[in-house]
């Protein structure tokens, strides 16, 4: 019964809301709908609408998915100081962590799912029907370890959720054992994607045992870098009371984990470019270009100057302090690592090839449609996670099969036009 | 030369094991499914929109049946015998042709191994026309499982040399080596696909299962000699050039979205005769033979040539060396 | 020696080579007997059984053209092949131009560098010449033969008689004094090219035809090499690869 009315309050919290909320909803269903024509096109004639070619067999999807792995599990890592170390100030930020990890990973799965030549074929990869190749495959790992990361955290939020919609405080012995179990899981994610790159010897592009560590510093950076966009942009839309304190956090984090980033960056730069060895052609092409073919060099550099640019302010603690500055600070970076680690990582694994042929890479109009559209459905779905648990967090939504009064607003909303139905119990019946 | 065989015995009888159980699982679900499918068919073909001819139906159905089979490595011999009959029909039916697949299983004692002399080569690529036409590789796309690499004498690298050439053979002052999968002892492809589509067999030549394979790519990303090609548009092969004498595991007709590789002809060495490259090399650079006869000319050359391997330093165990005179 | 015991010599050994290579090609191919063999365990049921017959028909009809059994083949001496086991080397036949082709798919392609020129190794000279043979002593008429311009051996200038028997240019003469037929050019090439030599015995050199199992069958050295110019001559390879993949056409 319960459950039923939380469906329902969840449908309304999601398809009620202000003009500039429909206008948002509208555009993502929009491109939406391009991405899906996109892919319908791309299912008829084969991956051969992409750029992708025998060279270069990974591209812009898998880049993405590398990129959205980082951010999933970055995004849980911010549960550790908030549930276990009890830092209040952390613990509302926790939930919209927990909506990005969500969003992240349907984008992730989204993506390894339009890269796959024979999608029909999936249920293969279903043990007792099909043939799971594990342990031995590290991309069976990954599938194991994302649906399992996936259904942790679509779990804990709604339990969390779900005990205060039917006014019941949340119980911290039934979720923290799996919050303890997200946290390590999140490393695991982001570790197993690494490996999955770097433990093939054939592409010596990625072939380092740094590959790991350096996925989870640069992780590190964009997770919370995106964490902060959102929060401030929740702050200044809603009522959801979000400390300062959190701010200071997460812009505290981000900017370590970008020196750390850097560092390895710069430790990744030396092994390549100190004595250089004809492994280190795949770095050379990406970062100075190789033979006349430079495709990847501006991108490369001008990652590489926002996330220089972004850590060098964030040192600053004025600027760090500045919401404003922050916020632009943290979209550098986060537009920096998604260069850095998507096209910037996969791509010249494959350029040139193991045998040194160099073919070039440029995704085609359909791929870009597909991406657009799987991130447009990653923001749809963030924002639906978000708007059904803000009202829940903040008291407003409640089930109406509670006998006690219902619960009043805590503070009341700043902006009629967004949460200007919210304000009271929504009523199922 | 035969302390690093990967055959993992392990893993091959835990499969053996969970063989049956997933065969009968399957076998319920392409019953219970199946006949969902002629329900379906049945009523399509009583809509007057569009109604099927009897061979439309049949080819639905054949390709039905031919979604919901197992990989081909756990099939038992009378699975293989259907599928096979399905394929050949469907080729009959929809394009005309009377192919013939095989599913020829590896001799006993035999392991291949295959050397390439590098001082004969002279880049005629003899061997890459008789591979397109043996192995039905899709025209249009111009698919070709073998590179020869043109190289200046005194440098062996291969980001200096160039494949594309065309021009009068063999150019002054160049040598030639050629490419192709080296069907590794020690694969890197195959032990990072993650549905199993893609295995070694007894006589060392790694192979895929098309219809198993879910085309992730993970394995061309793997291969360090650039091996594996994939079907990135419908392939496509003229009736009057399709090679009719087909394999399961070889030259079969490949759908769009998945990976194939070379199999040393396996339709061919299965049968004792040479791969296509071998007998069409003009210049008699290519030897080809069984890796545990003693007598075989493939353990002559290994016993009295100076041979090498490609990456030798990634442990895949090439079955496939380099030799000089 | 006189011209006469001569030549009953050499057609005592081109005789004695006919009827070994006959002999060879008399019995069942060892590579038909182990091809019966290998058929993988089947099944009982009528589709399977079908499918062996079209298995045999498939192999059946890649033999065409110029599988080994079409090739006639005699044995090969002193040499022999790794292991020491004996081997045969393909024997001038009726049919120079498909002998050495072979199908691959749809197309034929000769498998020799040099299609065998049917003026050389092929046909005897007594096929233009009726009823005599040719000596070296003869006086070469300029317009004869153009095509044959020796160039090899570089040391001897290219003198005829350093392989060619003097009185008899069907047959080679070795420099032991013995004589051989054009079929096995390899005797006279191995005085010189002994590595060569021991290289294609063993498997290192020249071709095989057909198989990598069962009976053995070389290719002689005149197959692939035109013994007045031994080079490979330089041609116009198949076609380079694509490296860009066409792209379908986006919307």
């Amino acid at each position: 019964m319960h459950l039923w009315a939380f469906g329902l309050s969840a449908l309304r919290s999601a398809t009620t809301g202000g003009r500039r909320y429909h206008v948002w909803m509208g555009t993502l269903t929009l491109i939406m709908l391009v991405g899906a024509y996109a892919y319908s096109l791309q299912l008829r004639h084969g991956l051969g609408v992409t750029g992708l070619s025998d060279h270069v067999s990974w591209g812009l999807y898998i880049s993405n998915f590398t990129f959205l792995v980082g951010l999933a599990a970055a995004a849980m890592m911010l549960v550790l100081p908030a549930y276990i170390l009890h830092d209040v100030d952390f613990s509302r930020a926790v939930l919209m962590a927990e909506a990005v990890a969500v969003s992240a990973l349907v984008m992730c799965l989204s993506f390894v799912v339009v890269d796959i030549g024979n999608p029909l074929g999936g249920w293969h990869l279903l043990p007792g029907i099909g043939y799971l190749n594990w342990p031995r495959s590290l991309l069976a790992w990954d599938v194991l370890v994302l649906n399992g990361y996936l259904a942790i955290n679509l779990a804990i939020p709604f339990y969390i959720l779900y005990s205060r919609y039917c006014g019941r405080a949340p119980d911290k012995r039934k979720y923290l054992p799996w919050m303890y179990l997200a946290v390590m899981w999140a490393v695991s994610i982001h570790l197993v994607t690494a490996f999955l790159l770097a433990g093939l010897p054939a592409r010596p592009f990625w072939n380092t045992a740094l590959l790991g560590p350096r996925f989870l510093a640069s992780a590190f950076t964009a997770g919370p870098a995106f964490v902060i966009l959102l929060l401030s942009f929740i702050k200044r839309e809603t009522s959801y009371p979000i400390a300062e304190g959190a701010f200071t956090k997460l812009a505290l984090i981000t900017t370590v984990a970008a020196q750390i980033n850097f560092v390895m960056l710069g430790s990744e730069l030396f092994y390549k470019f100190y004595s250089p060895t004809l492994h280190g052609i795949n770095a050379r092409y990406l970062f100075f270009g190789v033979h006349g073919h430079h495709a990847l060099v501006p991108w490369i550099w001008t990652a590489i100057g926002l996330g220089a640019a972004a850590t060098l302010a964030l040192m600053i603690h004025p600027i760090r302090r500045n919401p404003r500055y922050l916020a632009i600070a943290c979209a550098a970076l986060f537009v920096g690592i998604w260069v850095e680690k998507g096209i910037g990582l996969v791509v010249p694994g494959f350029v040139p090839s193991p045998l040194g042929e160099l073919v070039e890479y440029t995704p085609s109009l359909v791929e870009l449609g597909v991406t657009a559209g799987i991130w447009a459905l990653g923001m749809f779905v963030l924002t639906v996670l978000v708007r059904v648990a803000l009202p829940i967090e903040l008291g407003q939504v409640r089930s109406p099969y509670l006998d006690d009064t219902p619960a009043a607003p805590i503070v009341r909303p700043r902006s009629s036009r967004v949460a200007a139905r919210d304000t009271g119990p929504v009523r199922t019946r | 030369m035969s302390d690093a065989r990967l055959t993992d015995p392990a893993v091959d009888a835990a499969d053996a094991t969970l063989l049956q159980k997933r065969v009968d699982r399957r076998r319920a679900l392409g019953i219970l499914l199946g006949g969902a499918a002629v329900a379906t068919q049945a009523a399509a073909a009583c809509s007057p929109v569009a109604p099927l001819s009897d061979e439309e139906r049949e080819v639905k159905l054949l390709a039905w049946r031919e979604y919901i089979k197992g990989n081909y490595r756990f099939m038992t011999e009378a699975e293989r015998a259907e599928t096979i009959a399905r394929l050949e029909r469907i080729a009959k039916v929809k394009r005309g042709v009377d192919v013939r697949i095989q599913s020829t299983g590896a001799q006993p004692g035999v392991e291949f191994g295959y050397a390439f002399n590098i001082s004969k080569c002279k880049g005629f690529r003899s061997c890459v026309q008789a591979c397109i036409n043996e192995n039905n590789l899709d025209r249009r796309a111009a698919t070709q499982y073998i590179r020869i690499f043109e190289m200046e004498n005194g440098v062996v690298d291969l980001e200096e040399a160039d494949a594309t050439f065309q021009h009068e053979v063999p150019a002054e002052g160049h040598f030639y080596m050629g490419t192709q999968c080296f069907q590794c002892a020690n694969p890197p492809c195959v032990k990072v696909c993650p549905v199993g589509a893609t295995w070694q067999e007894p006589d060392g030549i790694t192979v895929i299962d098309y219809d198993w394979c879910i085309g992730c790519r993970y394995c061309m990303a793997a291969c360090p000699y650039w091996a594996r090609r994939f079907n990135w548009s419908e392939p496509e092969v003229p009736v009057d050039q399709l090679n009719p004498n087909q394999h399961y595991l070889g030259n079969r007709a490949r759908k769009t979205g998945v990976v194939e590789k070379c199999t040393f002809c396996i339709h061919r060495t299965r049968q004792g005769r040479l791969p296509a490259c071998a007998e069409a090399c003009p210049t008699g650079a290519r030897v080809f033979g069984n890796l545990l006869d003693p007598d075989s000319e493939i353990r002559w050359v290994l016993a009295n040539k100076k041979v090498f391997r490609l990456k030798e330093d990634l442990n895949t165990e090439p079955r496939f060396w380099y030799f000089t005179d | 020696m006189t011209g006469r015991s001569l030549r009953l010599g050499a057609a005592g050994l081109a005789a004695a080579f006919l009827a070994l290579g006959c002999g060879q090609r008399g019995g069942a191919p060892a590579r038909e007997r182990d091809g019966g063999e290998r058929v993988h365990n089947i099944p009982s049921s009528g589709a399977a059984i079908a499918h062996v017959d079209s298995e045999q028909a498939a192999r059946n009809a890649t033999r065409e053209p110029g599988a080994l059994e079409t090739v006639t083949a005699g044995p090969v001496a002193p040499w022999k092949g790794p292991g020491g086991k004996p081997f045969e080397v393909a024997l001038r036949t009726a049919d120079p131009t498909t002998a050495l082709a072979r199908k691959f798919g749809t197309i034929t392609l000769q498998t020799s560098a040099r299609a065998r020129a049917p003026d050389l190794g092929q046909y005897p000279c007594t096929s233009c010449h009726l009823g005599r043979k040719i000596t070296l002593a003869e006086k070469r008429i300029p317009d004869a033969h153009q095509n044959i311009k020796p160039q090899h051996p570089r040391q001897t200038g290219g003198a005829c008689k350093t392989c060619h028997a003097p009185d008899n240019v069907e047959l080679l003469a070795l420099q032991s004094g013995e004589r051989a037929t054009l079929d096995h050019t390899y005797r006279v090439c191995a005085q010189c090219h002994f590595a060569q030599a021991n290289a294609w015995a063993g498997g290192g050199h020249g071709k095989r035809l057909d198989g990598w199992q069962g009976r053995r069958v070389l290719m002689g050295c005149a197959d692939c090499h035109d013994p007045h110019k031994p080079a490979l001559e330089r041609r116009i390879p198949f076609r380079a690869p694509v490296l860009a993949r066409p792209r379908a056409d986006d919307p």
